[in-house]
């Protein structure tokens, strides 16, 4: 009996965790709208480029591929650090999320300078109907990766100084959702935007 | 305190024994695949336009499904049903947004810009405005 209320009280314990990890997955579907509509926008505004450039003369296709790599590695050694946290190996956690850090500030990196290297030649957003839209989708995708690295630098700090407790576990694998999530959209982004325009 | 099975507790991991290290390993390897296909393919340019959008998206979207059972670990066990189903929503709502979208503003394209000539014609055959 006494086990019983144990096993109970275990299973009660849970459901808060598996409340918050449902939330957070309705507040990534909210986020799909939200690039849906951006994706709409681009695609109806992608041919209005106002005797400005087009994709094909604008885009390198070096540089979306690297990126490309980096994001996607990124997502895979992210996966690395909840293997290691279930595996209670807080270094290697470190390791991972260090990894995945690198890689997803290099990406972030990359875009910057396509950003800016884009507006000097004077094709900003202000150029085109295009390039507004070019410039909201990939640059809202862009901040969405900032706040991901900004986020996973928090939980690194915390885990650096703290051992892993179940609230730094749910924090790691929110986090997660959010970067995988965010490689998914870039799938779509460098299939739609970079590579249709060659 | 140990987390050995934290992600599997709270339903975000499937239950079932298997090695997640090699679901990552072998999401990662199909995923670079999909990736170099599809940029082989845009740069190569043997396809035709209409042949290379239908190969893009097939590999984009194969690449989606990959990531969600690799990475998400969506589908296939119970605990994620929930979520599939209001992922399976979203898709929904962005097919829309987004097939909508083209669809009207295609329609209205074709009727707000008449094509070369269409308005000597329509002057000629009115005889004027």
């Amino acid at each position: 009996m006494r086990e019983n209320t144990q096993l109970m009280v275990i299973a009660e314990d849970y459901s808060e965790d598996r409340t918050t990890l449902f939330g957070f997955w309705l507040y990534l579907m909210t986020d799909v709208v939200l690039f849906a509509s951006l994706f709409a926008v681009y695609a109806v505004l992608r041919s209005n480029t106002a005797d400005g450039p087009a994709g094909a003369e604008i885009f390198s296709m070096p540089l979306v591929a690297t990126e490309t790599l980096l994001l996607l590695s990124s997502s895979f050694t992210c996966g690395l650090a909840l293997l290691a946290a279930q595996a209670g190996n807080r270094a290697k956690v470190l390791f991972s999320l260090g990894a995945t850090f690198i890689l997803g500030a290099c990406f972030v990196a990359i875009e910057a300078i396509e950003f800016a290297k884009l507006v000097a030649d004077g094709f900003g957003p202000s150029r085109s109907g295009f390039l507004s839209s070019y410039f909201t989708l990939v640059g809202t995708h862009g901040l969405h990766v900032s706040l991901g690295l900004l986020w996973m630098l928090v939980l690194m700090a915390v885990i650096f100084f703290r051992d892993l407790s179940r609230p730094i576990m749910r924090k790691l694998l929110l986090m997660s959702l959010f970067w995988h999530f965010l490689d998914i959209v870039w799938i779509f982004i460098f299939t739609v935007v970079y590579l249709l325009a060659l | 305190m140990n987390f050995y099975t934290y992600f599997q507790d709270i339903g975000a991991w499937p239950r079932e024994s298997r090695s997640f290290w090699r679901a990552y390993a072998v999401g990662f390897l199909l995923c670079l695949l999909c990736t170099a296909s599809a940029f082989y393919l845009a740069i190569s340019g043997t396809l035709s336009h209409t042949e290379l959008v239908l190969f893009l998206f097939a590999l984009a979207f194969a690449q989606l499904i990959i990531q969600l059972t690799c990475f998400l670990h969506l589908g296939g066990h119970a605990e994620s049903r929930a979520r599939l189903g209001v992922f399976g929503l979203a898709v929904l709502v962005a097919l829309i947004i987004v097939a909508g979208s083209l669809w009207i503003m295609e329609s209205l394209d074709a009727r707000m810009m008449p094509g070369e000539g269409a308005m000597e014609q329509y002057m000629s055959d009115q005889g004027g405005f």
